[in-house]
């Protein structure tokens, strides 16, 4: 037996330890990188957005998944809660199948920690479990309070703060279902041609091919592929929806003419591809504020109280000043206060692990990706070598 | 030992269990096999009982007094005769009233899946990607018409469709690469993370 | 009696529902679909989902009295049903009960690790089976390469055009693919349906007369 005969035979356990290896490593090892964003994720960001601060907007969250597609829906579910509760856009979720209700209310208590000020009946409402979803998408088109009657915790829908100014798929108008098998079907076939509700899809890398001719026809608004697309998101959320200006004071929440102020900026194209954007996407620990000394200055103006504790933690770096995050001690944090330690540490642009979930995995799916590539190739010239020898016999 | 990380830690042995497969078929793995399938089941069935039996059938007939329901309820329960040799047709009547609701889809599945699919494809052939478009779907849809036999210059067109299948399989496949590593990195990323991360 | 009747009514409510579809009137969206049919159906759901628990543990039953290969795991079975069956049905579904505990840290990482072993056969058959042995199979292969690589950030260090190149092929070819194979689907399954509702086809109905 030759050598090409040899490896064209290797044992699949050798192939697995590999596959295991390649996924491992990168995972211990994080590094930063970037996800180029794709129009069907950016579609639906920023039908999300649109939403942002509107009494009389809503989103449907749908899960329609159980655990085993967990790894690739739920950073998506993860990421767009985020976006809501960063951007106050009301938010709903249901599920239809007794095995996602878990699931659900996992996203909805996993993003709430980070959000002391959102609330459960004020800024976002859990259906629960719904059996018959037919009779609940047809339902709703019509009125949803009475139609969904009760939420998962048992409260009279009618009474709670939320539904004020959501009645029907008017103002409740976008859906997004996460599912590994269904994808908005049900919600494209029965719910658009009646009511005319805006449908869209978080779907397993898997079936995300089969569904762009609905993406062209219109009938999805956006799609969200697999890890990648929780990938994309998780980066349009830090780069828009949690980005705060180190000069702006976010404690003013309404303008001179009372209109609300909403926390992080809209969604631009050109700011995505600006270099400055790169910044704020590392997915590795970051500990230091960097500021040019105008942005310094304009952000040390919100705390004059703390701006001598600011002073001395500085630090210049070339043109920037630094402010080192592990310097400050547990005595000066209680000394500047929750809310500039919040602020400074902000300004870091770290994100903590959950937000990041899908982006640290797509570093492993990297690895993973070239070592499939490179394991076609081998196998292909292995194949090949082996077939003009046994010609040449 | 926390609770947290004792809950993490069995989580951890029924995954390492199901991976131990890789190696070969082992008692570990068919003892997770069938307690997985035992406990989706239980939980079905409690889920059944909690969330539709209870709610929409016991409590309108026993708080509520709407006794029509009680025919349902034995409309439901001709289901069980699917066991039974003699009265197996029996099971035949719940399953047609399941059935009716296909009606539905007849109108609506043409509108989504049908006509509105045509509508783009008919649209103005202002870009080449429109006529691009234009031309694979045409091709695919004629790869699949057998009423003709495909030679000449007609099976030359249609073979193009042939092509175009090519590359959307070849598109489905590289995704589907994705989505199944992906799976394998939620899974790692809870052992390395959620397990091993709480043990540091 | 034993298929007539069945028959009649999916072919008569068949029609209703069809109606339903196009018609706003309130004896077919109320009276009909709110007040009719969703509470029967409600209330006949649940027998259904017995049916597939006696049959399940019919199956495993008589596995063990015929002391069938792998037997002894069938006790698994039961063991994995009564407890979280006893657990719900007695200490309830809330959060912290025995049943989520059970279901959150035995079934959720279960399930999902049984469809992560994919990833260890897509890789074993990605150097053993996929091979380049005809020029579709190249082309279809090059395709998912591009893909695959479009698709992660270190394929994007390769090639900027990477990104663009892969979504003009999701964006046209498999359009156009995914559009042809998908009206042949929905003519077919609105044939099924038409033929179902038309009584035409009744294998759902099973054999015997």
């Amino acid at each position: 037996m030759n050598f090409f005969e040899r490896i064209q035979k290797l044992d699949r356990r050798y192939i697995y330890i590999v596959v295991a290896l390649a996924i491992v490593i990168p995972l211990m090892i994080p590094y930063n990188s970037d996800n180029v964003t794709s129009p069907p994720t950016e579609n639906l960001y920023q039908m999300i957005d649109s939403f942002a601060g509107r009494p009389d907007r809503a989103i449907l969250l749908s899960f329609i998944h159980d655990a085993s597609t967990m790894p690739e829906l739920y950073p998506m579910e993860v990421a767009i809660l985020r976006h809501c509760f960063e951007r106050n856009v009301k938010v709903f979720a249901l599920t239809w199948s007794p095995t996602a209700a878990p699931i659900i209310d996992f996203a909805l208590n996993n993003v709430k920690e980070e959000y002391p000020d959102i609330k459960s009946g004020v800024d976002y409402c859990n259906f629960g479990y719904k059996p018959q979803a037919l009779a609940m998408i047809l339902g709703m088109g019509d009125n949803i309070a009475t139609t969904i009657s009760t939420d998962a915790e048992g409260r009279k829908l009618e009474s709670l703060p939320i539904m004020n100014g959501i009645t029907n798929y008017n103002e409740m108008n976008l859906v997004i279902e996460f599912s590994g098998s269904s994808a908005g079907g049900a919600w494209f076939v029965y719910a658009r041609p009646k009511f005319g509700l805006n449908v869209a899809v978080g779907v397993t890398a898997v079936m995300a091919a089969d569904m762009y001719p609905y993406l062209q026809s219109g009938q999805l608004i956006g799609m969200l592929t697999g890890l990648k697309g929780a990938a994309e998101y998780e980066k349009l959320v830090d780069v828009f929806a949690a980005y705060r200006e180190p000069t702006r004071d976010y404690s003013i929440k309404k303008d001179a003419n009372g209109y609300k102020l909403l926390p992080g900026r809209p969604f631009g194209k050109e700011i995505l591809n600006d270099a400055s954007t790169q910044k704020l996407i590392k997915i590795t620990t970051q500990t230091k504020a960097v500021f040019t000394p105008q942005e310094y200055a304009g952000f040390v103006k919100k705390y004059p109280q703390q701006t001598a504790i600011f002073d001395n933690l500085k630090t210049q770096e070339g043109d920037n000043v630094v402010v080192d995050v592990t310097k400050i001690t547990p005595a000066l944090r209680d000394q500047m206060g929750e809310i500039a330690f919040a602020d400074i540490n902000r300004m870091t642009r770290n994100t903590i692990y959950k937000f990041k979930v899908a982006r640290v995995g797509m570093n492993a799916q990297s690895v993973a990706h070239i070592m499939i590539i490179l394991f076609i190739i081998l196998g292909n010239i292995g194949y090949f070598i082996q077939k003009a020898k046994a010609a040449k016999v | 030992m926390s609770f947290e990380l004792m809950s993490n830690l069995v989580g951890a042995f029924f995954t390492l269990c199901i991976f131990s497969f890789l190696y070969k078929d082992n008692p570990f793995y068919q003892m997770s096999e069938q307690l997985l399938v035992g406990i989706s089941l239980g939980y079905g069935l409690v889920f059944t009982y909690e969330r539709i039996f209870v709610p929409f059938l016991w409590q309108p007939i026993v708080l509520k007094h709407n006794f029509i329901l009680i025919f349902p309820a034995i409309l439901g329960t001709l289901y069980l005769f699917r066991f039974s040799r003699k009265l197996g047709w029996l099971s035949r009547y719940p399953i047609a009233f399941s059935m009716m609701s296909i009606g539905m889809g007849v109108p609506l599945g043409i509108h989504a899946s049908i006509l509105v699919q045509m509508r783009q494809g008919m649209v103005p052939l202002e870009t080449v990607n429109l006529f691009l478009i234009f031309l694979g779907t045409i091709a695919v849809l004629l790869y699949f018409f057998f009423s003709k036999a495909h030679s000449g210059s007609y099976g030359k067109f249609v073979n193009v469709g042939k092509w175009y299948m090519m590359i959307g399989f070849g598109a489905s496949f590289g995704l589907t690469v994705m989505a199944r590593i992906s799976l394998l990195i939620g899974r790692i990323q809870f052992l390395v993370n959620d397990v091993f991360g709480l043990l540091k | 009696m034993k298929k007539t009747i069945p028959l009649f009514v999916v072919i008569f409510g068949g029609l209703i529902f069809v109606a339903y579809a196009f018609s706003p009137h309130k004896f077919l969206q109320d009276d009909f679909y709110n007040k009719f049919y969703v509470p029967w159906s409600y209330a006949a759901a649940p027998f259904a989902a017995l049916l597939g628990i006696i049959s399940l543990s019919m199956m495993h039953t008589s596995k063990i009295k015929r002391r069938a290969p792998k037997w002894q795991f069938s006790y698994f079975f039961f063991a994995g049903f009564i407890v979280t069956a006893l657990a719900g049905l007695i200490g309830g579904m809330q959060k912290g009960g025995l049943l989520m505990w059970m279901f959150e840290n035995m079934q959720m990482p279960m399930s999902a690790t049984m469809f992560s072993l994919l990833a260890f056969y897509m890789a074993s058959a990605a150097y053993k089976a996929f091979r380049a042995r005809s020029m579709e199979a190249t082309v279809l292969l090059v395709a998912a390469i591009v893909v695959m690589l479009a698709q992660v950030p270190l394929g994007v260090k390769i090639s900027k055009h990477l990104p663009s190149i892969s979504q003009w092929i999701l964006d046209v070819p498999n359009l156009a693919s995914k559009r042809g194979i998908g009206l042949g689907v929905g003519l077919g399954s609105v044939a099924t349906s038409l033929k179902i509702l038309l009584g035409i086809e009744r294998s759902y109905l099973g054999g015997g007369d």
